[in-house]
């Protein structure tokens, strides 16, 4: 049962995704992408991963989304400008297309031929998050705070005014 | 969860990546090109979680929220990005910054 | 719960917090400041390493500290450290040189301005971090990482004089050269992993060992090429000599302990995957022996002690990776330990002496030394010894003897390689006691800028000391180590599980009469003028290699003789024009012939061009790559077609000419600079990748 609820939130999560990127007008789009996310973190639970759930919500759909927003406010939606996006769409999706075909098909069917045979499930969840992610992998997480941390001083530093202009 | 499902997951989150990587060819402002950035980052997670699931054991979890970090640290560089080309240049359609070429 | 081996994430810490804290902290540092963090970061290694040791030395060697695992179907990635005795012992002297190099270069540095010391030390403290990670490495992808970030490192530190071109353009061949043989490390590694399933070494090398016979061979030899361009073996050798271009600590750590060694401590890391290949087994001997053989033979020919010692590294490392070769990885590391002693010693010791000098670091700035520079002078005598392999006294003589000893014991192949490897160790004696004897000569009476002299060293530093402590001990502690270390080479071996290999009398005997003739060699050069003046002269020897020269007296010469006489004969008048042109096109060739050339030619220039091309760079003459084929196609467009005026075939040739340059353009329109085109880029690269991993390793 959870099992299929997880598959129909992920296909609601492809269709949502799929809507996003061929929007026009990119409030539109952003409203799907937090469909599209929100239908991911309700799969995560359907999944049993609640804790990975919680932090889409609040993170990816929450914190993420919001800071696009703020973005977005300051975005040119005139119809003029949404006309220009349905025409670029519809001149030059077929090269892209073409690529992310040559992509998926070697991909979905190494997925199909299956790779090593897929060993039996092996039940629920065991050992905590936590204590994965603070024991064996607490050098991961240091190096990707590490990351964090880069990536807020470079936003600082590009977002500084009067910098090098 | 039985395999048959775990693949079809599998598929969907390479569709999720698929779509993603559309959007990142396909469009050329760099607002929906980083939303799309979000939806292909989107896919593995969710792959790493039906795995994760499938598996029994936390990995997937964990690599979700690595992912997660390496979302945000791209959601913020990405816009702080695109806000300075903004001031700067007046731009937000991608392919017009070719500059670095030089 | 807590393992000792957990020290062993604190071994390559303490470098890499001190290359964060000079590098990239924004704060202004004072010049002692940026001294006392280096010197933090380089000595901390060495006294992390001691408890391990000791741990390690006391029976239980066998830790690994796993640091990220990653389990996926049947294959797994796992970062991890690895304690081994092989990883202690190199390990344990990788930390002791780069703390006694980082000592010598605070007060040998000392008068660079502050900008440029932290560059220094950030870099110098990196350096020694990657070696010990990848020393310490458990698993191939840390492996390669310290691998890789050595190399970057090298790069930076060689062209560390950024004002001079030659020093950039060291320190961009070194890099491309190594670069190119890494890609083998690369592929070998990533055929590894796919025929294991796993990165850690542990798991790796037993499934390397095991597998089938053909895709053993193509690992095999991969990653002695990578092995051989790492360690500046021939034919991947030229980058070595002109990376001395560096500031002498740099050098000292590069070629004696680090970055040309790690190539024989990976093919030795690696051994059991060599060793079940015979095909590999003898390539490897083979090219180590020529390698040490053509070293010390070029080395004799130098007139600058650096350059001298550059070709002692590769020809000394030739024997590292002889041993290796020869089935015995024991005695190969073993002479790593004493080769890192006294290098690092010889460098240190040349720097000291010819620090400041006017004539930079040619070997008449040697002279007088003895007066100078009393210690330095003892502890050049003493590395020298030990690099010539004086009998007993001498660490150098024990491990040469054991690396000459399994040459002896391998059957009539080896008796070969015993009596090349010999005659080299007599070169070697020659070429280590020429600067020796060169320092007794008195000083030369007026000094004025000898034109030989490098570059670099010409008033680029002069002294200020601040304090011969840190000159002094160095090289007291590494000379003592060059002389005693005799008595751990025999410990080593065992201590690595094998035993050391024993010689019948005879060789034995012959092996330590080879110091004293060559002595005698040394001394014969040095103070007989008439021979001092041919070695001086020997600016052939000098080239990067001697075969061109043979070359051109035995194979260009007699050709551009024939080609006079036959257009002589034939066609006396204006056939000079022609003749000119083909002589300038042999000599061309024969310029070309030089290893160095070859490598300008086919790998740094191509690339340099390929970037420049592909970056649209218009600045300056015709990009040769994109207008070679151009070129050509014209070129034969007259030759073939011009007698036959505008027929067909004109037009023919002559449109196909026009194509080739409509897709130059084409070409050159793929770099747009636009992010979507790159995107596209990378998806058609990975869409490839994944056929060929859907095609090799998922059926």
């Amino acid at each position: 049962m959870s099992g299929l609820l997880a598959l129909w939130c992920a296909a609601v999560a492809l269709a949502c995704a799929v809507l996003a990127v061929t929007r026009p007008v990119i409030v539109h789009a952003l409203i799907w992408l937090v469909a599209a996310l929100l239908s991911l973190a309700a799969c995560f639970f359907a999944l049993g991963a609640s804790f990975a759930g919680a932090v889409q919500v609040l993170i990816y759909a929450g914190a993420i989304v919001a800071v696009f927003v703020f973005v977005v406010m300051s975005v040119d939606t005139s119809a003029e400008a949404r006309g220009r996006e349905r025409e670029r769409l519809a001149t030059g999706w077929r090269r892209p297309a073409a690529a992310v075909i040559l992509v998926a098909v070697p991909l979905v069917a190494g997925l199909g031929v299956g790779g090593p045979a897929l060993v039996a499930p092996q039940g629920t969840a065991q050992g905590s998050l936590g204590a994965l992610l603070f024991g064996p992998w607490a050098l991961a997480i240091e190096v990707a705070s590490g990351l964090l941390l880069a990536a807020l001083m470079g936003a600082r530093h590009l977002g500084r005014r009067g910098a090098g202009e | 969860m039985n395999a048959a499902t775990l693949s079809i997951l599998l598929l969907l989150s390479a569709g999720l990546f698929a779509t993603g990587f559309f959007g990142l060819l396909a469009r050329r402002a760099i607002l929906f090109q980083l939303i799309s950035l979000e939806l292909m980052l989107a896919g593995p997670a969710l792959g790493f979680i039906a795995g994760g699931a499938y598996h029994g054991g936390q990995t997937g979890q964990a690599m979700f929220v690595l992912i997660l970090i390496l979302a945000a640290a791209e959601v913020a560089l990405g816009l702080a990005l695109y806000l300075a080309l903004r001031r700067v240049a007046d731009v937000e359609d991608a392919d017009t910054i070719t500059r670095l070429r030089h | 719960m807590l393992s000792p081996y957990l020290l062993l994430l604190l071994v390559p810490s303490p470098p890499l917090a001190a290359f964060l804290m000079l590098g990239l902290d924004p704060f202004f540092l004072r010049r002692r400041a940026v001294q006392v963090l280096a010197l933090l970061g380089g000595v901390a290694p060495f006294f992390v390493m001691l408890p391990l040791a000791a741990v390690c030395f006391g029976g239980e060697c066998h830790g690994v500290v796993p640091v990220f695992t990653l389990a996926f179907g049947q294959s797994e990635v796992a970062l991890a450290l690895l304690l081994d005795p092989m990883s202690t012992l190199v390990g344990l002297t990788v930390a002791a040189v780069g703390a006694m190099v980082i000592t010598y270069a605070i007060d040998y540095m000392s008068d660079a301005g502050v900008a440029d010391l932290r560059r220094f030390f950030a870099l110098m403290n990196l350096f020694l971090a990657a070696m010990l990670t990848m020393v310490l490495a458990g698993d191939t992808i840390t492996f390669f990482f310290g691998w890789e970030l050595m190399g970057l490192c090298s790069f930076f530190l060689i062209a560390y004089n950024t004002g001079l071109p030659q020093a950039v353009a060291a320190g961009r061949k070194a890099f491309i050269i190594t670069r190119f043989a890494d890609a083998f490390l690369l592929a070998g590694l990533l055929l590894l992993f796919l025929e294991a399933n796993s990165v850690r070494l542990d798991v790796l090398i037993p499934a390397g060992a095991t597998m089938t016979e053909d895709r053993h061979l193509v690992i095999a030899l991969l990653l002695l090429a990578g092995a051989l361009g790492k360690s500046a073996q021939v034919p991947f050798h030229t980058w070595l000599p002109s990376a001395m271009a560096g500031p002498t600590p740099v050098s000292a750590l590069l070629h004696s302990a680090t970055m040309v060694a790690a190539g024989a401590f990976m093919l030795a890391r690696f051994s059991p995957i060599v060793m079940s290949e015979p095909l590999v087994q003898a390539i490897a001997a083979a090219f180590g022996v020529g390698t040490a053989a053509f070293g010390a033979l070029s080395a004799i020919f130098q007139t600058d002690v650096k350059r001298l010692l550059a070709y002692s590294s590769i020809s000394q490392i030739g024997f590292m990776v002889l041993a290796v070769g020869l089935g015995a990885p024991e005695v190969a590391i073993g002479h790593f330990v004493v080769h890192a002693m006294f290098k690092s010693l010889l460098f240190l010791a040349a720097g000291d002496i010819t620090h400041g000098s006017d004539l930079g670091t040619s070997m008449k700035a040697m002279r007088g030394a003895a007066r100078r520079r009393p210690v330095a002078y003892v502890a050049y005598v003493a590395g020298a010894a030990s690099l010539a392999g004086v009998p007993f006294i001498t660490a150098g003589w024990w491990s040469k003897e054991a690396v000459l000893s399994a040459a002896w014991n391998t059957g009539p192949f080896g008796i070969a390689i015993w009596a090349l490897a010999f005659l080299t160790a007599i070169c070697t004696a020659v070429y280590a006691f020429r600067p020796v004897l060169e320092a007794l000569l008195p000083e030369p009476e007026h000094r004025s800028r000898a034109p030989h002299g490098h570059p670099l060293a010409l008033n680029l530093h002069h002294r200020a000391r601040i304090g011969s402590g840190f000159i002094t001990v160095p090289l007291v502690v590494l000379a003592t180590g060059s002389m005693l270390g005799g008595v751990m080479v025999a410990p080593i071996i065992s201590f690595l599980g094998a035993e050391v290999p024993h010689a019948p009398h005879l060789p034995a005997l012959l092996a330590a009469m080879a110091p004293f003739a060559g002595l005698i060699g040394a001394a014969a050069l040095t103070f007989v003028p008439s021979l001092a003046a041919a070695v001086e002269g020997a600016h052939d020897m000098r080239r990067p290699t001697r075969l061109d020269h043979k070359f051109q007296i035995w194979v260009i010469e007699p050709y551009i003789r024939l080609i006079r006489w036959l257009s002589r004969d034939r066609r006396p008048r204006d056939a000079d024009l022609d003749f000119e042109r083909q002589v300038r096109l042999i000599r061309w060739l024969s310029r070309g012939a030089r290893m160095d050339g070859v490598y300008q030619a086919l790998v740094v220039r191509p690339f340099v061009n390929l970037v420049r091309w592909l970056s649209g760079h218009r600045g300056g003459g015709v990009d040769p790559v994109g207008s070679a084929p151009v070129a050509l196609a014209l070129r034969l467009t007259q030759a073939v077609v011009g007698p036959l005026a505008h027929d067909r075939f004109d037009r023919f040739w002559m449109r196909s000419a026009n194509r080739l340059v409509r897709i130059w353009v084409m070409a050159r329109a793929i770099q747009t600079g636009r992010s979507r085109d790159y995107a596209l880029g990378l998806a058609l690269g990975t869409a490839a990748l994944l056929v060929i991993a859907w095609g090799t390793t998922w059926n």
